[in-house]
């Protein structure tokens, strides 16, 4: 390694090994290459949307309504004549954008209330994860729906609604390995040098922690854009005709002996983005699995 | 000692709480560390010797102890009242610790050249390039072969030794007055021992430090330390130059210590085990705390002995023994 490092002094280093056992975790588990590829297809069809759509998604054309795929609409048109391909790739936008900062939030805000947690220890730590669990005791679906329904639909509370039942398991899932790291030597150590407690946990204990929380968040992602889609579903996503997954698979779910490709599209595209995470998910797993890390857990 | 010393604990007792009463795990501790001077702490385990350093570092967990009592001056300070703050900004810059587990002391995810600039760049605002010049510097210093290609390696590519040089490193990159070594060759092999001894006296000389040499082996303190301090069970039993205490161990325990010692030029049946154990800190006897193991016990050793010369020695020699040191106050 320091071979090939050799006089990279200026840049950080710390990533290289990381990376490479990451690469073998994703090559030993091959879906996981395949999730990742899949996700990136799926990512860039929706930053490309407005190349890629073929029409307005919002726009009504009702001479068109409910046509089946043809060449002029690729997936066909819904009730109201909008172009179902079109509408499919700006939704995917609304939904990786609703989900991805949502678990952002929800990793950060998550990560760090369980990191204070299991650092502290104590009275502190009880009544944290006390009223994570009580949080956790809500399945997320009635919990979002509950936020959202006192909240009105908007991005804004949906993000908000979903970041809230997804905190509490980054908590959980920061602050078991919280626990043990802080009570290793090179903590002591660290006591020694007299850095502080918030240096101490964003230096020497984050880096430890955070390839879990990673494949918490490959997960929780997955979960995070099944939720919005079906608050969607329920009416409770973004007003339309805002284009979302849910929304179109709602849509679409009143013509569905008629028209099921309506329904269809959206659903296969929220079913192959679940997968994609779920296979990255895996591979990320087999990174941080103990008997792979070796000597990477000291 | 004409100097001020560097620094200089008196009556310090640290105490912990279990099932709910609190228990001293060490009592009455003075010592004055000159400036320059190596000062041994021995015993077995279980002695006090690394709460000793622990309380002089602030590093006592809140949650179960406390320093109860006594002094621990420091550059005009008394440690001991210090808020954690300020103790911070003492530790690692002006006091370091070693500590005696190279392999798990240092953070398996950084790289040994973040962890040895670190501490500059928290204690002294160095810059990233400024800190990781310096680290260099320390590197060499501590020997490390080729130092600037193994600055971006991480501790497991390094040995147990090495890695013990490079948390000597990290303690003495704020040039330190006084350094504690809490077993800092315990875990090393015995040739890897001598060369980190060496280094620690070099160094030692070059920085002009005071150090407190923790460690359970008589051999290591002879060729390192100025000066030992015995301790049983939360006490110092005797302190003496390290020479006086060699030619005239006193104190039962310090003769029992030295008897248990392996040695090449005496055959192997006279090694002396010492019997039973250290006792626990919640049953500690009420007077002579060796005397349930002392071979020499007498009635008088139902009250507590204090420390006292021992005759015929150097004045700087104190014994806490009735038997051998009068002890008749």
């Amino acid at each position: 390694m320091s071979a090939v490092t050799g006089d990279m002094a200026a840049a950080p280093p710390r990533a290289n090994r990381a990376l490479r056992q990451l690469l073998a975790a994703f090559n030993t588990n091959k879906t996981s290459w395949v999730g990742l590829a899949t996700f990136a297809v799926v990512v860039a069809i929706a930053i490309l949307a407005p190349v890629l759509a073929t029409h307005d998604p919002i726009e009504q054309n009702i001479l068109e309504k409910l046509k089946g795929p043809s060449a002029e609409f690729i997936l066909g048109t819904d009730g109201f004549g909008r172009d179902i391909w079109s509408r499919l790739v700006y939704g995917a936008r609304l939904s990786l954008w609703i989900g991805g900062v949502s678990i952002l939030i929800a990793m950060v805000v998550g990560s760090l209330i369980g990191m204070v947690a299991g650092y502290f220890g104590g009275r502190l730590d009880i009544a944290i994860m006390q009223v994570m669990d009580v949080l956790l005791s809500f399945p997320s679906l009635i919990l979002g729906l509950m936020v959202v329904a006192m909240m009105g639909p908007s991005v804004g509370n949906l993000i908000f609604a979903i970041a809230l039942t997804a905190i509490p398991p980054f908590a959980r899932i920061a602050r078991a390995p919280t626990v043990s790291v802080k009570e290793r030597d090179y903590i002591e150590a660290c006591r020694a040098l007299g850095y502080s407690h918030p240096r101490i946990m964003a230096v020497h204990i984050l880096p430890n922690i955070f390839p879990e929380i990673l494949v918490m968040g490959s997960l929780w992602l997955a979960t995070a854009i099944r939720v919005e889609a079906s608050l969607s579903f329920i009416g409770l996503g973004v007003r339309p005709p805002t284009p979302t997954w849910g929304g179109m698979i709602r849509e679409g779910f009143e013509n569905i002996l008629d028209t099921w490709w309506l329904s269809m599209a959206p659903s296969v595209a929220i079913l192959v983005v679940v997968f994609a995470l779920n296979m990255i998910g895996d591979g990320l797993r087999d990174f941080v699995d103990p008997k792979l890390k070796g000597e990477r857990g000291g | 000692m004409a100097e001020a010393p560097a620094l200089s604990v008196q009556g310090l007792t640290t105490e912990f709480r279990i099932g709910g009463q609190w228990h001293a795990a060490i009592r009455g501790i003075d010592f004055d560390l000159g400036k320059n001077e190596t000062l041994a702490l021995v015993g077995e385990s279980g002695c006090g010797k690394s709460i000793t350093a622990l309380s002089i570092m602030g590093l006592i967990p809140k949650a179960a102890g406390r320093i109860a009592a006594g002094k621990i001056l420091f550059e005009g300070q008394d440690l001991a009242q210090l808020d954690e703050e300020h103790l911070r900004e003492i530790r690692g810059d002006r006091i370091a610790m070693i500590f005696q587990e190279p392999m798990t002391s240092l953070n398996p995810v950084l790289t040994i050249g973040f962890q040895v600039a670190e501490a500059l760049r928290y204690h002294r605002g160095m810059s990233q390039a400024e800190a990781r010049t310096h680290a260099l510097e320390l590197l060499e210093q501590v020997k490390i072969p080729s130092a600037r290609q193994r600055l971006d390696d991480y501790p497991h590519q390094f040995s147990g030794g090495m890695r013990q040089r490079v948390m000597i490193a990290m303690a003495l990159a704020c040039k330190p007055q006084i350094l504690l070594a809490d077993e800092p060759t315990t875990a090393l092999d015995v040739t890897i021992q001598a060369q980190v001894l060496l280094l620690l006296a070099e160094l030692k000389q070059l920085y002009g430090m005071s150090m407190i040499f923790i460690s359970h082996n008589l051999g290591v303190v002879a060729t390192i330390a100025d000066r030992v301090a015995v301790m049983y069970a939360g006490e110092i039993v005797e302190t003496a130059a390290v020479g006086d205490l060699f030619d005239r161990p006193t104190h039962p325990y310090t003769e029992a210590l030295l008897s248990s010692i392996p040695r090449v030029d005496r055959t192997s049946d006279t090694l002396m085990a010492i019997p039973g154990q250290v006792p626990a800190i919640n049953r500690m006897p009420g007077g002579c705390r060796y005397a349930p193991r002392c071979a020499l016990r007498q009635p008088v050793c139902e009250r507590p002995p204090a420390l006292a010369p021992v005759s015929g020695s150097a004045p700087t020699h104190l014994a806490r023994c009735w038997v051998r040191a009068g002890g008749d106050r």
